[in-house]
């Protein structure tokens, strides 16, 4: 699976219900939606995400960024 | 207020004990108070009659006949009126029995000039290119310069304040970030540490599996130096909003990892719970703008709240390699910090500005040898990078908030326009030391 994150047009923060529905019928597993951003995440198949941009009210969908800190005891953090 | 004892006035020459004093005309600028309301001036009671009102033109626009003729002329869109007086005559406007709205100033109108520069004569851009050329030669042909040595240390830890906090002039600042609420998104906060016994603290994992307490010890440094308290019961202050609220968001587990969807969803919380003060020191070294994080500053911006996050560490200036701005910071929508050394000159692995939109670093904060709190029983750390710059920079946005009452893009602008300018490239510093308000 991949992990992505949706963002979601202006015009349709006020109806991220729809958007979440169109999501779903094409695949994508939904975990959170963060009405506050306009940004809805979960997971989607390999090679499927591209699919979700079809969704109406969709701006992008990027597969999610990754980050490390380094070791507590690494003197640059 | 521009006087004529005023440093640095446009066109005249800096008059110090020798130098010619600044041109005036004779006419005064008066400007009036921010009343709200419509209430004209009493110009009647020191004797003026003759009035302009810029109102009374097509656009505003006055013309400069008018303004001769008339004895004031009062520029209703900017509350200023010049006006042609005695300098004394105007005192009573000043005082309290004065009709009308009120005045806060009074000041010679001064004669200004074309800054002095090389004439414009048909052969200046000629030579200047020649001069430019001459230059750039001489700077390929040359040996390589010696590295400049490392400049004297402007400031150091005392067993009052860390260098960052003196740095920054929060323990000059009589603001303490009261009643704001600064968002710190990191490895979470240890609860049990007694610098932060009785304050505010709202606590929250993203992270599945985890709670909010912190494993790694980044956040609770994080939370130390933008909310540290004033007076810890041991050792020096490190903090710089001391009175904030504080809300911990872990996004980052035990292990020092995280991904967007925890990361956006501390946002969310942030936003929703009206934090005006979001710090995220994390990144991942990537060049392009993440769009969900784009929209994430944007949307939190539009609700007030401003997310500053690190430039990054992965410059090597030592070795020439001055790195580059990594996501979330290198979003427009987010505000991106670069960290100082104790002489106020880039950290080596401070990153810089890429060249395309959003990518730049807008302002700097001490990022070096940072002491502050780390769980128990350690209690106290001393570690470097743009992770500590930043929560050195939402700590000071908390104090800004509370003097101006100031959120989203003016808050990010106050804290730009008031910094101090430093002799360190842009790419690097942005718009200089991020500074307390005084």
């Amino acid at each position: 699976m991949t992990h992505v994150s949706v963002t979601v047009d202006d015009g349709h923060l006020a109806a991220l219900d729809g958007v979440v529905q169109g999501l779903r019928a094409r695949g994508m597993q939904v975990d959170q939606v963060l009405d506050g951003l306009g940004i809805i995440t979960g997971s989607v198949p390999p090679g499927a995400a591209g699919a979700l941009t079809a969704v109406d009210g969709v701006v992008s969908v990027d597969e999610q960024l990754a980050v490390q800190l380094p070791p507590p005891e690494a003197p640059v953090q | 207020m521009i006087g004529p004892s005023g440093p640095g006035v446009p066109g005249i020459v800096r008059h110090g004990a020798v130098g010619p004093l600044p041109r005036t005309t004779g006419r005064q600028i008066v400007v009036l108070a921010d009343t709200g309301e419509d209430t004209p001036v009493d110009w009647a009671r020191v004797g003026l009659h003759s009035v302009a009102d810029s109102r009374d033109f097509a656009d505003g626009d006055v013309p400069p006949e008018a303004m001769q003729d008339a004895e004031a002329t009062v520029f209703s869109a900017l509350g200023i009126a010049v006006v042609t007086a005695e300098p004394g005559q105007l005192g009573l406007l000043q005082t309290a029995e004065a009709a009308g709205r009120p005045v806060l100033s009074v000041s010679p109108e001064l004669v200004h000039h074309v800054l002095p520069g090389a004439p414009p004569e048909a052969g200046g851009y000629t030579a200047g290119y020649r001069d430019g050329v001459a230059d750039l030669a001489a700077r390929l042909l040359a040996p390589p310069a010696p590295r400049a040595p490392a400049a004297a240390a402007r400031f150091e830890d005392t067993a009052q304040a860390t260098w960052g906090v003196q740095a920054v002039r929060a323990d000059a600042s009589a603001r303490t970030g009261r009643g704001i609420r600064v968002a710190v998104l990191d490895t979470g906060f240890d609860a049990a540490h007694p610098d932060f016994a009785g304050r505010t603290i709202a606590a929250r994992s993203f992270v599945a599996g985890e709670d909010a307490q912190d494993g790694h010890g980044h956040g609770t440094h994080c939370i130390g130096t933008a909310c540290g308290p004033r007076t810890p019961s041991t050792g020096p202050r490190y903090g710089v909003a001391h009175e904030a609220e504080i809300y911990a968001g872990k996004v980052l587990g035990t292990d020092g990892s995280g991904t967007d969807a925890g990361i956006l969803a501390g946002i969310n919380w942030a936003v929703t719970s009206r934090c005006p003060v979001i710090s995220m020191s994390l990144g991942a070294d990537v060049a392009q703008a993440h769009p969900p994080y784009s929209a994430a500053g944007r949307r939190a911006l539009q609700q007030g709240s401003l997310i500053i996050a690190a430039a990054g560490n992965n410059a090597d200036r030592r070795s020439g390699n001055p790195g580059f701005v990594g996501a979330p910071a290198n979003s427009v929508e987010i505000m991106a910090v670069g960290a100082l050394d104790q002489a106020l000159e880039m950290a080596y692995f401070s990153a810089r500005s890429l060249p395309a939109r959003g990518g730049q670093v807008d302002v700097a904060a001490p990022g070096w040898e940072v002491y502050s709190a780390w769980p128990m029983p350690t209690r106290y750390n001393t570690i470097s990078g743009t992770s500590m710059a930043t929560p050195h920079v939402a700590g000071l946005a908390a104090l800004w908030a509370e003097a101006t009452g100031r959120r989203g893009l003016e808050l990010w602008a106050t804290l730009l326009q008031e910094s101090e300018r430093l002799l360190q490239p842009s790419v690097d510093a942005g718009s200089g030391l991020a500074v307390a308000p005084q």
